[in-house]
């Protein structure tokens, strides 16, 4: 079964931004809602979700074009475009009696192959196909997206007990390839996966903190330690919409077998219904356990006071004592006597014993549950891989000492996952440890990690082999920053995948591929006046990566996440790029007072040169400028075509479990018959390039658009992309172009705009506008 | 010598840059449906047509070459019609019906077509490869200066508030929307058909605008300045076309003439307040013509910026009830190349609309100059 063409049904906020990121992988939806009751427009309801969808912020689209893919329309006009759609999701009011009602129209117009799903969070399967025939409940099943289901990667599949499982399969591939999602096999049971745990948590957070006095502030402050995003218990539930809470609560209580835990947590506390009646209903209100408050036309941001219902400033909590505990383990950390280590204690042990009673109701096995958690609520580690990280002899016997039931099955094991012989495998509730098992096309670095021992190594990178004929290289010093011994071990892996191998894919798999090059390096050596220093950092990054480039095989950039600056760099120079659909790339050196030096000039200039277009000298200047001097970062692999940063032999990979497995296989396909690249010469315009260049940030400063000390920044950046003083008819080398490149970075570390540029990135982490 | 008369003038719709009508059509198509709008409305034998002098100020992509050939051949007019593009930026379009004047005088040529035409959508102010002299940036950048800084070095030197220009600019938006109403555009615009319709209507203008409105406005082209989008002429496609030829040959021929060229001039000024421009040419083109400005019934100046036609208002004493009747630039927008022979056209149609005796047509351009165009009724 191949799905080309998706119809969604419901506009809403999940409906909409669903229907955006099908278009993401390229196919067209047809996007319906009901006729309004008032008005003239009778699709207005679905033409209005998207552009709210175009101005929505994180975007749902990865390329603002895909909006044109959405076809809008409505139930009672329109139901009809569905009949050659191969899926159709529905995503309307949690209401059975109106999901029923739309299944039997569904029923009637789509194609006998076409498989029907529904949103659903809280109705279980079960009931939606009540009354409807068979042949219905063989194409039908539960697809549960996160919001927004762009970003966040978990899609529970629930299927019925008649499910074809080839429309399993259709949908879970479709999913995995072409959604990027990771798919997870649930019962039909209250909340799933990831709502029935992930609630009980936020639940049982909110209930502790409020009768044990803990502030919003340290309740959130002391998930981290944990794993659990920023946003905590409060800024979670701020994030949902507080107004959902209730209905939630009251339809887990129906749904629930009487001796099930969540009973004891399903209580309304008076703040959370004080807070939804004042309008307080989250992010999307007026604000909840948080709010920004103007002040002076300042926003100042506020948290609720659990007992009294006041507002007041929010306060970083002083956790120290915790902290200092934490460096020994978590264990020490729970250990601790400090209130807000017990509340921690409290919910995460109550949360993982909750979990655990939860096997196999709720998914046949542990990595389901964990991977749930991970995709669906943003844990950098699911419950049972958390209990690992604690310890689980030692939680258990801390359960057993508070006298508190311990799920069977965790009794008398060392770990829940374990690596025998290089792979990893996993316990299930019968004792036994069964292999964790990747599906095809995925290659994980983590797991080749676990499985063998690098071929290079130092502090900040490793060389892997990861079979074929492949090596891979990975950086892995704080935030992938690029620092001397990454350069170092770039070289040394040129000779060594010269010798032993076909061909290098640079990938790693961290959250961003890198931020940058280390500046604390760059730091040093310009409170020491240390000019050579700084010459030799640029020199070694500009011929490695020249090296790297004319390398006599071919090398494959495979990055995800943030690849910035000096990481931007790395990635231009290679023969092609494997790219994560959520790839923020961008050469942003201007924002701390410098210019691309490692050669992200030459290799940008080259790209805006060669784009086949009608032009002339100047256009390509000027748009190398316009993205270097903006410090333009893709929102998105597609974006970074769009910014040339990314070229016509790069490919997207949705799914970044795929990611090292299609960049390996590209990197193989090129090194068949591979010549090394031949060097580009560069007919720059020179000096007349550069004048009127400066007379657009003349413009822009005279405006206010430019800062006193981007018009110093600028100058340099402009007399680099100009072309220092050459002329067309005598087109410069690489080499020129990377001298250029060195004099302007020599020139702009000197200066104290630079300087203070630096020092507020490396306090703050965000730009300094001076 | 032989008088010179303007037998006939027309327009494209002016529509403003990127967001308007006219973005999606080539500006050779805009001006060559202009043209053959403006030889079926005189009347005037093509046969007879010397030349055809096209006036842009940046002629280069869809408006490169010889575009002024071209728009002979897409208007479908004999091949025995010459083409000649010409640029003096904003005046090019008025320059060209003063080497017709010439021309003609000099009796190499009976009958001309002179024409404008600026697609801003589709070609960028400043050209796809603007490239300076450095050395010349070096020693006298203002050679390169930008028009909006012109514009604020003008208000600051005539003392000019940024009410008055809002004043000024609601003016033209209140004539020119007045204007429109009454049908005073209908008989000079000729609709243009491109893939996607017939545009047959101006859209730059903005009857919406109020004081508060342009009041509330961020300055366009510096942060502490007075010049705002509102005071400004818009960026702006379109194309004008005037039928230029002897006097003798308008009588023999029967073509309707709107007036007569007295006499016309350019100037140079400083590049920094190239909005000043028209004062010398004017008094230039008064002398020629031996009137005085108190002479002169109707006026158009091109409204580049409030404040550049206020300044120029400072030098020249031009009573309000004269000037731009219709409303100028500011509302109607303002397509380089074109409009000379817009407002050149306009004043002559205006002489015969009011009746009146003597027109005065005239222009500041980039770099630092002035175009004035002297008229009389016929």
């Amino acid at each position: 079964m191949n799905i080309q063409k998706v119809g969604v049904i419901g506009a809403g906020v999940m409906g909409a931004s669903i229907a955006a990121h099908i278009t993401n992988a390229g196919v067209p939806v047809t996007l319906l809602d009901i006729v309004p009751k008032d008005g003239n427009n009778r699709n207005v309801i679905a033409e209005g979700a998207v552009k709210k969808l175009l101005e929505a912020d994180p975007a749902p689209f990865m390329d603002k074009n895909n909006a044109k893919l959405i076809t809008t329309g409505n139930i009672d006009d329109h139901l009809d475009w569905l009949k050659d759609a191969d899926w159709v999701i529905e995503a309307v009011v949690e209401n059975l009696q109106i999901k029923q009602a739309l299944y039997q129209k569904l029923d009637a117009v789509c194609k006998a192959d076409c498989l029907i799903s529904s949103n659903t969070s809280t109705l279980p399967l079960a009931l939606l196909t009540k009354d409807m025939p068979d042949s219905f409940k063989r194409r039908f099943m539960i697809t549960h997206f996160f919001n927004p289901p762009r970003y966040m990667r978990l899609l529970e599949l629930i299927p019925g007990r008649k499910t074809d499982p080839e429309i399993i399969l259709a949908v879970n591939e479709f999913a995995d390839i072409k959604l990027g999602k990771n798919c997870v096999v649930c019962k039909d049971t209250p909340g799933f996966i990831g709502n029935r745990i992930g609630i009980y948590w936020l639940l049982y957070g909110l209930l502790d903190a409020i009768d044990n006095k803990i502030t919003v502030e340290q309740a959130d402050a002391i998930m981290q330690p944990f794993g659990i995003p920023k946003t905590g218990i409060f800024g979670l539930l701020d994030l949902v919409g507080l107004d959902l809470i209730p209905p939630i609560l009251y339809g887990m209580k129906l749904a629930l077998p009487p001796n099930d835990a969540f009973h004891e947590v399903n209580r309304l506390p008076d703040i959370l219904q004080t807070l939804i009646v004042g309008g307080y209903t989250g992010r999307k209100g007026k604000g909840g356990f948080y709010r920004l408050n103007k002040i002076e036309g300042k926003k100042i941001k506020e948290s609720v006071n659990l007992q009294s219902g006041v507002y007041a400033i929010s306060v970083k909590p002083d956790l120290k004592e915790i902290q200092e505990a934490r460096k020994a383990g978590l264990k020490a950390l729970f250990s601790h006597p400090h209130p807000v280590a017990q509340y921690a204690w409290r919910v995460i042990s109550n949360t993982l014993c909750y979990a655990a009673s939860l096997i196999p109701e709720i998914c046949d096995d542990i990595t389901g549950v964990d991977a749930a958690m991970r995709d669906g609520y943003n844990w950098r580690y699911g419950p049972f891989e958390l209990l690992d990280q604690i310890g689980l002899p030692w939680f258990v016997e801390i359960l057993k000492s508070e006298k508190r039931p311990v799920p069977a099955w965790l009794l008398n094991k060392e770990s829940l996952y374990s690596t025998v012989s290089g792979k990893l495998e996993y316990a299930d509730v019968s004792g036994a440890y069964r292999p964790v098992k990747r599906a095809e096309g995925v290659l994980l670095l983590s797991d080749i990690k676990q499985q063998s021992k690098p071929i290079l190594h130092n502090p900040s990178a490793s060389l892997w082999d990861i079979s074929g004929g492949a090596a891979c290289l990975e950086f892995h010093s704080k935030m992938n920053t690029l620092d001397m011994n990454i350069m170092a071990l770039i070289n040394q892996s040129i000779d060594k995948v010269q010798a032993e191998f076909k061909a290098l894919v640079i990938h790693n798999n961290g959250e961003n591929f890198s931020a940058g090059a280390n500046l604390g390096l760059l730091m040093k050596a310009i409170h020491d006046q240390n000019w050579d220093a700084v010459a030799d950092l640029i020199k070694q990054g500009q011929q490695t990566y020249k090296n790297l480039k004319y390398a006599p095989f071919p090398v494959v950039g495979a990055p995800s996440g943030l690849a910035l600056g000096g990481g931007c760099e790395i990635l231009l120079h290679c023969d092609a790029v494997q790219a994560h659909a959520e790839l923020y790339m961008g050469l942003v050196e201007v924002g701390v007072g410098l210019i691309p030096g490692w050669g992200g000039c030459k290799e940008y200039l080259r790209r805006c040169l060669q784009l086949k277009r009608p032009g002339g000298p100047i256009p390509p200047v000027v748009k190398a400028f316009q993205t270097i001097g903006l410090a333009s970062v893709s929102k998105s692999a597609f974006d970074a075509k769009e910014l040339l940063y990314l070229g016509t032999n790069d490919s997207i990979t949705m799914n970044k479990d795929r990611l090292l497995a299609d960049a390996k296989t590209k990197a193989l396909a090129l090194s068949k018959d591979y010549a090394p690249p031949k060097p580009y010469l560069y007919p720059m315009p020179g000096k007349t390039a550069k004048v009127l260049l400066d007379m657009g940030i003349k413009a822009f400063h005279l405006i206010g658009k430019a800062t006193d000390y981007d018009v110093i920044v600028s100058g340099q950046l402009t007399h680099v992309l100009s072309g220092g003083e050459s002329d067309f008819t005598a087109p410069l080398t690489e080499d020129n172009i990377l001298a250029l490149e060195l004099e302007a970075f020599l020139t702009l570390v000197k200066q104290p705009g630079t300087l203070a540029r630096l020092d507020h990135m490396l306090k703050t982490g965000k730009p300094l506008r001076n | 010598m032989k008088n010179v008369v303007i037998a006939g003038y027309c327009r494209s719709p002016f529509t403003p840059a990127q967001k308007g009508s006219l973005a999606k059509i080539r500006p050779d198509d805009i001006a060559a449906q202009v043209v053959k709008g403006l030889a079926g409305k005189t009347g005037v034998n093509p046969e007879d047509i010397e030349d055809l002098i096209l006036g842009c100020a940046f002629p280069e992509g869809e408006q490169g070459l010889n575009v002024a050939r071209l728009v002979v051949f897409l208007a479908g007019l004999p091949n025995t019609i010459a083409g000649m593009t010409l640029n003096r930026f904003c005046g090019s379009s008025m320059q060209a019906i003063h080497i017709a004047v010439g021309a003609i005088q000099m009796n190499a040529g009976e009958v001309f077509i002179c024409a404008g035409l600026e697609s801003m959508s589709r070609i960028p102010m400043g050209g796809y490869n603007n490239m300076p002299n450095p050395a010349l940036y070096e020693v006298f950048p203002q050679a390169y200066i930008g028009m909006g800084d012109t514009a604020e070095n003008l208000a600051v030197k005539y003392q000019i508030s940024r009410k008055e220009q809002e004043i000024f600019a609601l003016a033209s938006q209140k004539k020119a929307y007045a204007a429109q109403q009454s049908g005073c555009f209908d008989d000079e615009i000729i609709p243009v058909t491109g893939k996607y319709g017939t545009v047959d209507k101006d859209g730059c203008l903005r009857p919406d605008s109020t004081a508060e409105g342009l009041a509330g406005l961020s300055p366009a082209f510096q942060a502490a300045g007075t010049v705002t989008a509102g005071t400004s002429s818009p960026l702006t496609d379109g194309a004008a076309a005037v039928l230029v030829c002897s006097e003798d040959y308008a009588d023999k021929h029967k073509l309707p003439k709107l007036a007569r060229i007295l006499s016309h001039a350019v100037s140079g000024c400083a590049p920094e307040i190239m909005g000043i421009g028209p004062v010398s040419a004017t008094h230039k083109a008064l002398t020629r013509a031996n009137l005085t400005l108190a002479d002169i019934d109707i006026v158009e100046l091109n409204e580049a910026f409030s404040a550049q036609s206020l300044a120029v208002l400072k030098e020249l004493a031009i009573p309000p009830e004269k000037l731009n009747i219709d409303g100028g630039a500011i509302a109607l927008g303002h397509p380089l190349g074109a409009t000379g022979a817009r407002i050149t056209g306009k004043a002559a149609s205006l002489l015969r609309r009011e009746n009146k005796r003597y027109a005065l047509a005239t222009q500041c351009i980039g770099g630092g100059q002035g175009i004035a165009t002297i008229l009389e009724a016929v």
